[in-house]
This record gives C-alpha cells, sequence and structure tokens, in this order.
C-alpha cells in the first residue's frame, strides 16, 4: 500500500539534525576553510539541502519506485523503445569492481581488459552493421546520429563537395531533424507512400547535387522494412549523397540484414533497446556509430586500437571531427552490450530477431480486427495501429485506450507516433514477452474497446493519479519545490 | 536462448495463427539479395557460467582504483557513494522503466526528477535546472548553444585555457559546423585574468565559459569575470565542481547565467568515464532555451499533486528541426543516483566532504613540494585538486614509480598543454588519507631525491 | 471591428487595415477564431519586440499548445510598431476576444502589394470548412 507521508517530497520532510552520512575526523592536520580560501569565494551557509535520516530516504524511494510500471514487473509494448527484458547477469557483471571502479585516465597498461573488451565490441559492432569501422563514444542515440552527420560533414568538407540538405522522410523521429539542424544542415522531408514507404518519385524530386545525407530508419517506424532500399540507396549515391541508417529497429534485422550490404553508409545502434541495455526510466543509453571506410578517418577521436598483443587508446587521427564527449563514453553501457553479445553468439542474436518479428506478427494478427492496423497484416519488430475508427464512432481516442491498458496491468503503447498515422498506437512486443502474455493483452484489448466511453475517457481508475493536467503544468511551470508560505 | 520465453510448440500456434508457413516467410519484405547467407561472424554464445568466468578475467587484467591509490582527477573523481545510492538505483521500477511519457505509470520516475531539480537549484542558487544532460562536456556544449539563441550573437564565444581541455573540444566539434569563432584566452597563470577576458569580449561575443573550480584545481576570480562578461552584454556559464559547494559560493550567487556540471561525483561510479550526467541550470529567463526534459508540478482531474513532463515545445519530438537541441534522453537512472546521493548527504554531509577535500589537498600539496623536488605550478588558491611542477623530463619516471607502488598519482598534462610537459594534475578526495598521502611523499623522496 | 469586415492569410491571421493620422496604413494583427479553437489550450506565446521590420510571409512570432507549435506569419511588409504584450501573462484573452483584447501586433505597412492576397470573409469561411472536412 501507498506510504502517503513517506511519498511525500524529500524537502518536506526535512527535520533539522538528522543524518543519513557521517563523515570522518579529518586526518590530517589542518587550518579553518577561512584560512585556507579567499571569504569572498566561500558560501555563507552550508548547501540548502534536505535533512535525512537513512531510513527516510530509503523509504521515500521504496515508496516511489511502486508508483513507476517497469520491464520487471509489466509487459511495457511501447514501440519504437524496444522494452525487452534487461539480464541480471549483465547487471552484476558491469558492476565488477575491476570493471565499474576503473578511472577513465587510467594508464593503458592497468585497463588492458577493459580496452580489449571495447576493442573486441567495436569489431563486433561492425561485423552486424556490415561497416567498417565503429566509434563507441557517442552517448545515445540522438548523440550518435548527430556524430555521424558530423563526420558526413567533415567527409564533405575535406573532399571539397558544397552539399548541405539532410533528406528525412516524414515518418521520422524528431532527433533526425533536429540532429541535422545542429551539424548546421538545411532540412527537407521526403513524403511517404500510402503504404508507408519512401515517396520514390518525391525522393527523386528532391535529390540533387546539394544533397548531403538521406536519414532513413530500416525496418521504419512502421514496423515495415522498405523493400526499395536498395534502389533508394543508388539513388542517393548516383546523386552524391551518403545514406544514413538510424539504426533504432535493428531488433528486427540482426543476423537477417546488414545494413552495409544493404546501402547505409553510417549508421548508429541504440544498445539500450537492441542489446538489453536497461532504460533507466530515461538513460543512460549509448549510441555508437558503425561507418564505411572512406568515412572512418572522421570518427571521434580515440578509438580502441590493437597493437600486437597491446590494447590502446588511438588519438593519433587528424582528420577526426574531435570529441563529442568526454572521456570514453558510457561505458558501463556498453559492458553490458558486450555481455549480451557474448551470451547470445550469431545462431541467439539472429533468434532475437526471429522472434521478435514473430511476435510482433502474432500480436498484429490479433489485435487487428479491434484496432484496425492501416499498414498491413505483415509488419517486423512492431506494428501500428490506429483508433481513428473507435474515436469516429464512439469518441474514444488513443491516449484513452492507452491509459485504460494500465489499468489492466499493462504498459500503454507509443501513442500519437508516427505523425502520419491517426490515432496511433504503435505496439512492439519485443522477442522477450512469451505467447501466453501477447494473448492477455490482446484480450485486453478486445475488452476496452467494448467498455462504455465515459470509462475510458476517466481511465486510468487503479494508479495514483489520472490524468494530468498538462496544460496547468505549462502555464504555471513550477520546475522546483518551494516551501510553503506561512 | 534464456530471454526468449515461447517454445518450439507456442511458435508453431503462432504461425498458425497468422497464416504463416515459416519464420523466415515473416521477412519476406526484406529483399532476398540483402539477407545475410551465413551467420555473422561473432563468437560462439556462452552459458551463463561461462560468461562469468570471461567476464572476470577480463576485469581481473585491470586495476580497479580501489585495489589502488588514486590521485587521479580531471573530471571524474573517486569520492564516497553511500550504500543506500546502490540500493535505490538497483529498484527494478527505476531502472527497467523508460522515460516518463505516461505520467500514470510513472509518477516514482518524476517526482524523483523534481527532486533532481529542486536539489541543484538549490545547490546551485540558479532559478531552473533541466532534468539532467549526457555529461559535463555535453552540458557546457549545450550551454554556449543556449546562449548563442538567447544573445543572437552567433558569430563569437570566448573561453579560457583553464576550461578542461575535453569540454574545449566538445565544444569545437559542436560549433564547427555552425558559422561560429570559439576564441580561448590564455592562463599562463593557470587562472583567468578577469582584464584579458575583458579584452577578448566583445560585443558580438555571446557568452564567456569558464570554469571554477577551474581544470587546474585554481579558483577563479568569478565575480569580476562575471562583470566582464556582463558589461558586454555576454552571458555567463560557469561550470562548477558539485562537490565544491560544500564550501563554495553558488554560482547563481557569483552572476552566473547558465551553470554546469559534471555530475559524476554525485554518487557515480568511476565507470571508465561513464555514464554520469550532465547538470545544466539558469535564470528563469532562459528557461525556454533549456534542452533536454523538465518535470513540472500539476494536479490531476481530482485535484491531486502530481508531475508531468513539461515545456515539451522545446524538444525534438515536437519541434524536430528547430528545437533547443536534439537530445532525447536524459540520464534519469545517474540523475536518480545524484538525487538519493545529496539526500544521504544532506547540507553537513556534503559540507564535511567538501571540507575533507580541500584540506587534505592542502595538506598534501604542501607535503609534496616541501622538500622542493616538486612545486606548485601556479600560484592561485585551489580546492581538491592542484598542478604540480616535476624537474625536467622526470614526470615519466615519478609515475612509473608510483605506478609500481599501486598509486596511480595524477594525470600528466602533456598531452593538452605541451608548455606544461613537465607537470602533473593531482586530485585529492575525502577518501584519502593521511598514511596514503604520507606515503606518496616518501616516493616522491625516493625517486627525485 | 467584427470578423466579416476583416482580411485573412491563410495561416489563419487577421488583419485590419486602418490609416493613421499621418496617412500611414496601419495593419492591426491577430489571429483567428478558428484556429485557436484548433490550437486547443494555449500555453505560451511568443512575441516580438516593436521596431522589428517584417516582410509578407515572415514568421514573427510562435503560439504554443502543450504539444505543438505553430508559427505566426505576418501578413503585411512593414515595421512593427506596437505589441500587445499584455497578452503574454493573460493568455486567455487571446481565446476570449481573438478580434479585440486578442490583437497581437500592429505594424505600419510599407509595401501593399501582399494585401491583395488576403483572403476576405468568405473565402476565408471556405477554407476552414475545407480543413474541416479534411480531418
Amino acid at each position: 500500500m501507498r506510504n502517503e507521508q513517506a511519498a511525500d517530497l524529500l524537502f518536506a520532510q526535512s527535520r533539522p539534525g538528522c543524518r543519513a552520512v557521517r563523515m570522518p575526523e579529518c586526518d590530517v592536520p589542518a587550518e579553518a576553510v577561512e584560512s585556507l580560501l579567499p571569504r569572498s569565494a566561500l558560501a555563507d551557509r552550508p548547501p540548502d539541502l534536505p535533512e535525512l535520516t537513512e531510513p527516510d530516504v530509503v523509504r521515500h524511494f521504496v515508496n516511489l519506485s511502486t508508483q513507476n510500471m517497469s520491464v520487471d514487473g509489466n509487459f511495457y509494448p511501447l514501440g519504437s523503445c524496444t522494452m525487452k527484458y534487461n539480464p541480471k547477469r549483465n547487471e552484476a557483471l558491469a558492476s565488477l569492481e575491476g570493471l565499474a571502479g576503473l578511472h577513465p585516465y587510467q594508464r593503458s597498461e592497468t585497463i588492458q581488459g577493459m580496452l580489449a573488451l571495447l576493442h573486441s565490441l567495436q569489431e563486433m559492432l561492425g561485423e552486424i552493421a556490415g561497416l567498417d569501422a565503429v566509434s563507441l563514444q557517442p552517448a545515445a542515440g540522438a548523440h550518435g546520429e548527430m556524430t555521424a552527420l558530423f563526420v558526413a560533414a567533415a567527409f564533405l568538407r575535406d573532399t571539397g563537395q558544397n552539399r548541405d540538405v539532410v533528406l528525412i522522410p516524414d515518418g521520422a523521429h524528431g532527433t533526425n531533424p533536429a540532429s541535422a539542424a545542429m551539424a548546421g544542415f538545411r532540412t527537407l522531408e521526403v513524403k511517404s507512400t500510402a503504404a508507408g514507404l519512401v515517396d520514390l518519385g518525391d525522393l527523386a524530386a528532391k535529390l540533387d547535387e546539394r544533397t548531403a545525407v538521406f536519414m532513413i530508419t530500416n525496418p521504419n517506424t512502421l514496423g515495415l522494412f522498405d523493400r526499395q532500399i536498395g534502389e533508394i540507396a543508388e539513388m542517393v549515391h548516383a546523386s552524391g549523397g551518403l545514406v544514413y541508417l538510424d539504426g533504432a529497429n535493428m531488433n528486427a534485422i540482426l543476423g537477417i540484414a546488414r545494413p552495409g550490404d544493404f546501402g547505409a553508409d553510417m549508421m548508429h545502434f541504440n544498445p539500450h533497446k537492441t542489446f538489453s541495455g536497461p532504460h533507466g526510466g530515461g538513460g543512460p543509453g549509448a549510441g555508437p556509430i558503425a561507418v564505411a571506410g572512406k568515412l572512418a578517418p572522421y570518427l571521434p577521436a580515440p578509438l580502441v586500437a590493437k597493437r600486437g598483443d597491446h590494447y590502446t587508446l588511438d588519438f593519433d587521427r587528424p582528420k577526426s571531427i574531435g570529441r563529442v564527449r568526454s572521456f570514453f563514453g558510457n561505458t558501463g553501457v556498453l559492458v553490458r552490450t558486450y555481455c549480451y553479445l557474448r551470451t547470445h553468439g550469431p545462431e541467439g542474436l539472429r533468434r532475437v530477431a526471429e522472434n521478435a518479428v514473430l511476435n510482433a506478427n502474432y500480436l498484429l494478427s490479433r489485435v487487428k480486427d479491434c484496432l484496425p492496423v492501416p499498414h498491413g497484416d505483415r509488419c517486423m519488430h512492431e506494428f501500428v495501429a490506429s483508433a481513428q475508427k473507435l474515436k469516429a464512432e464512439r469518441g474514444v481516442t488513443a491516449m484513452d485506450v492507452a491509459k485504460r491498458l494500465l489499468d489492466y496491468g499493462f504498459h500503454a503503447p507509443t501513442v500519437y507516433f508516427p505523425l502520419i498515422v491517426r490515432e496511433a498506437l504503435m505496439i512492439e512486443p519485443t522477442e522477450t514477452e512469451g505467447k501466453a502474455t501477447l494473448d492477455s493483452f490482446a484480450e485486453a484489448l478486445q475488452r476496452i474497446v467494448a467498455e462504455d466511453a465515459g470509462l475510458l475517457h476517466d481511465a486510468p481508475h487503479t494508479t495514483a493519479v489520472c490524468r494530468p493536467d498538462e496544460v496547468r503544468a505549462a502555464r504555471q511551470s513550477i520546475l522546483k519545490w518551494t516551501a510553503p508560505s506561512m | 536462448m534464456p530471454y526468449i520465453p515461447n517454445t518450439d510448440d507456442d511458435r508453431r500456434a503462432m504461425l498458425e495463427a497468422i497464416g504463416a508457413e515459416s519464420i523466415d516467410e515473416l521477412f519476406e519484405m526484406v529483399p532476398r539479395e540483402f539477407r545475410l547467407d551465413r551467420l555473422l561472424d561473432l563468437p560462439a554464445a556462452l552459458g551463463e557460467l561461462e560468461l562469468q568466468d570471461h567476464i572476470r578475467q577480463l576485469a581481473d587484467r585491470n586495476t580497479a582504483a580501489s585495489a589502488a591509490t588514486c590521485f587521479l582527477g580531471g573530471g571524474s573523481y573517486d569520492h564516497f557513494i553511500p550504500s543506500i545510492v546502490d540500493f535505490v538505483a538497483a529498484r527494478s521500477e527505476f531502472y527497467t522503466s523508460y522515460t516518463p511519457y505516461q505520467a500514470e505509470a510513472s509518477q516514482g520516475t518524476l517526482t524523483a526528477l523534481f527532486e533532481y531539480q529542486t536539489m541543484i537549484t538549490r545547490l546551485t542558487g540558479m532559478d531552473v535546472s533541466n532534468a539532467s544532460l549526457y555529461d559535463g562536456a555535453g552540458a557546457a556544449a549545450e550551454a554556449v548553444l543556449m546562449a548563442i539563441g538567447a544573445t543572437g550573437r552567433s558569430k563569437r564565444v570566448v573561453t579560457a585555457a583553464s576550461v578542461h581541455p575535453e569540454y574545449r573540444q566538445v565544444l569545437a566539434t559542436y560549433l564547427a559546423n555552425l558559422d561560429t569563432q570559439m576564441h580561448i584566452v590564455g592562463t599562463p597563470g593557470g587562472a583567468l585574468a578577469p582584464e584579458e577576458l575583458d579584452a577578448a569580449v566583445d560585443e558580438q561575443t555571446a557568452c564567456v565559459l569558464v570554469q571554477h573550480p577551474n581544470f587546474f584545481g585554481c579558483l577563479e576570480e568569478v565575480e569580476a569575470l562575471a562583470a566582464a562578461a556582463h558589461a558586454k552584454g555576454a552571458l555567463l556559464i560557469v561550470a562548477f565542481d558539485p562537490l565544491s559547494l560544500g564550501v563554495l559560493k553558488r554560482p547563481g550567487d557569483y552572476g552566473a547565467d547558465i551553470a554546469v556540471a559534471e555530475g559524476q561525483a554525485l554518487g557515480c561510479p568511476l565507470s571508465y568515464g561513464g555514464p554520469y550526467l550532465g547538470i545544466l541550470a539558469c535564470r528563469e529567463k532562459f528557461v525556454r532555451r533549456m534542452p533536454g526534459r523538465l518535470a513540472g508540478q500539476t494536479v490531476d482531474r481530482r485535484g491531486r499533486r502530481c508531475w508531468v513532463l513539461t515545456l515539451q515545445t522545446r524538444e525534438q519530438h515536437i519541434r524536430r528541426e528547430k528545437a533547443t537541441s536534439n537530445i532525447c534522453t536524459n540520464q534519469g537512472l545517474m540523475a536518480l543516483r545524484a538525487t538519493v546521493y545529496l539526500a544521504a548527504m544532506g547540507p553537513h554531509g556534503l559540507r564535511s566532504a567538501a571540507e575533507l577535500c580541500l584540506k587534505k589537498a592542502r595538506y598534501a600539496a604542501d607535503r609534496w613540494t616541501a622538500g622542493g623536488l616538486l612545486e606548485a605550478a601556479f600560484p592561485a588558491p585551489t580546492f581538491k585538486e592542484f598542478v604540480l611542477r616535476a624537474p625536467r623530463g622526470s614526470v615519466d619516471e615519478l609515475l612509473d614509480a608510483a605506478a609500481g607502488e599501486r598509486i596511480m598519482a595524477g594525470s600528466p598534462l602533456e598531452c593538452w598543454y605541451p608548455e606544461l610537459a613537465d607537470c602533473v594534475l593531482v586530485a585529492v578526495t575525502e577518501k584519502r588519507t593521511k598514511a596514503e598521502i604520507d606515503r606518496m611523499a616518501e616516493l616522491i623522496r625516493s625517486v627525485l631525491g | 471591428m467584427t470578423p466579416e469586415e476583416l482580411l485573412y492569410r491563410k495561416t489563419h491571421e487577421w488583419v485590419a487595415v486602418e490609416t493613421d493620422a499621418t496617412g500611414a496604413k496601419i495593419a492591426t494583427v491577430g489571429i483567428s477564431a478558428f484556429a485557436l479553437e484548433a490550437l486547443t489550450d494555449l500555453v505560451y506565446i511568443d512575441l516580438p519586440e516593436a521596431g522589428r521590420k517584417v516582410s509578407a510571409g515572415e514568421p514573427f512570432g510562435e503560439v504554443e499548445s502543450v504539444k505543438a507549435v505553430s508559427d505566426l506569419y505576418s501578413p503585411v511588409a512593414g515595421e512593427i510598431i506596437e505589441v500587445n504584450s499584455a497578452l503574454t501573462d493573460q493568455l486567455e484573452g487571446l481565446s476570449e476576444d481573438p478580434y479585440g483584447k486578442g490583437w497581437l501586433v500592429k505594424i505600419r505597412i510599407s509595401d501593399e502589394a501582399a494585401l491583395s492576397e488576403l483572403l476576405d470573409y468568405a473565402a476565408y469561411q471556405k477554407q476552414c470548412q475545407e480543413e474541416m472536412a479534411d480531418d
């Protein structure tokens, strides 16, 4: 049961004199702080933080945690996010002191095991991508996109090409155009066909001597593999542009098809999706990128290099774009990725993709009768259903359905994305769910679409809060706690 | 496979329901010519027992900082982490959930982010904090982009050689494709001279990025630097060390417009450089220029107080190419760690830790320079880090000898500052003991004496 | 003025043109009631500072709802001479009285060419009906 008192904000629970931590006495002879530093630099009081005991803090956060749904507790079919099971062995191994306890500026002879692991990971990701070189530095998928576009810009500059336009399909994640803008490119949107694939006519009309990069998510955000990819890559390359593959949906094609083989010049991975790194309530992730040989000189420095039996960080990369992050990167996430890949091996990775696609198709076959799936009866790892008919007939929206699912113990699918489907519910089961779970989810949906509209408008009914007022949040902008006035 | 629950019978039944002959048929959308006709060339699968052995062997080839005496710093520090930080961060409900888009299913994460934002604003004296970015360097670069937008001055930004070299490298990469010049003011004295900053800032300068305490550990004359920046209408961005705020004045109190930090010191393991978190806080008037997520307070239909992600129109999923940044995730779990850390340390714990850092660092600096074999490279007052100058050509010898004694004695500065080829950056945290500092003093005497 | 007397841009800004004492033509610009309804609950408006010069069709500000941002486009070329900055704190004024208290900016027109491209009330109503049918 929810403990209201413990769930109250920490600041409201603060009581003068409470301590959770006692620091040791100073064991060196020292003068007072005021004589060690200029007074003008010093704070005149201790930091303005709450005073609490250890049990206060633990009870507070344990109570907060019970207000979250999570992959460990619930089916979490959040489309595009690949919320698969997070293996516990990876958590335990990544926490080993010999990995988690390394300082980023240690000398290379004291981190040979870590560098060996990271070097092997570079090679494995290159093989999965079908591309020549890998940088592990980017800290997230969007960061990887931006890094790859920096690489593209450096390559174009270095080879004397004045190309400044990035083409992006209308179904793409918002990160694509935002990353392109941060890399100094202009963006142009390419239309999708009614079938949900790239409109080749529109692409042809927009490709020209200004085209720097075409960014494509394949499988795309509708859960479809764009079978025109060979032709698309040829068109882009013929116009002198580069093909970027947004690897958000790699879970569907692991060991089945490689981006480098179907024409991509560069791509990013989302290890927190595809390779089961936990999502952590929204990070940390990582965003390694893989590129074709001609782009390799521009990758961020350092890369891990092997010289004989010795591993080193290679900073000697004169054409490199430089750094996009301090230190090595989100190494802890990369260690989990390595563990995941070593657990699966080549057969296992292929089976991941096969079962992710099987689960999505099975769920689609069970869902389509109650919620139409506008883009066909087959999909890859996810599909997008539409509540448009439900809305027209009964006034029930995709959001109503999503909220009601919470009452049945399921996390909601992604709603209202991609933008090209009305009343979208984007559903991605992943391979780590079994048939029985998919069946009960489908049954819940069938029940929900038949429920009283009023009941659905007022859902969820079982959570601690219901439909927070987002307009009020945005208008008031209360972004921190302030003490109630007396 | 260990994480795939379906049996062969399940798969048969599912294929039948789909109306497909085989799983292969489901991949019909992928043209044959692009299907891999072989297995990936990857090492064979390992069971958990084998994986444990393999990873432990790799880990055993490393020397953890805890298995040595660590005087390494430069933005990542061997600070004390209370046990409850790991305990809370290991709760499944926190670490296996995702971005709190469905507020009803994520009040735990949203409340914690709101508490994080509150703690950061109180710690820094700034008006608003976002819910975290990737790391300190990225936060500094994002702050510069914010300042360019806020001032409408896109031609010039000014920073100092005393700012972490990797932060400057990241900033240079972010600016390389934009029409913005990055001017770096030299700091031969270890800290930025306000009159030199004044000369470098003009009416076209968007902002000044300084670090305080700076990369060399020295305090900057931040009030004078703020005045120099503001006199020309430029914003002051300060990269601070969160732990230093146990004793030092807050960025909001000396005129910072945007305050950024590497948050690793707040309860994140060293982890060979990441994951950490980037802290970014600013004055109220810049809130709509902020990158990244923000949790905001509201009420639900029944008037109950609760939290949601708010001001999302700044972000990429709505504003796309016009977004304040392309950032999508924050570092949610690391922000949670920082929140638990600050809750556990409290005002007095944080103050004690900061005082211990300061006092032990001062003791170490005095002790190691006492015999005249090493000297302090810069005269400015320092917090927990400082730069030592060794006799010409003896840096490697000293660090090698220390490594032999399992002492990670410091970072040589030559790779970033050729003019400081004989210098070493040293950090002393609250975890270092008098015995460890004295042992290093002995080593200095025996190697250089 | 009543909605029937105004001119409209296709992007849903309304315009009222008057001549001031010096003979200069001044355009008062706002957002139509139809657009305000479509945007649902507004949470923020970003307006320019007086003195800015705009060309016809150039964005001069933004309105935001929780999940959407819309640019505001200038229907005419000229200099912005007055801004209804009271709206920033009183967004309700916009939806309560879009053609009165809800005005956004006044522009001293420098080039009247764009005026001829604006829609009259009947043509604008027709466009709105078509948009509704699409939805």
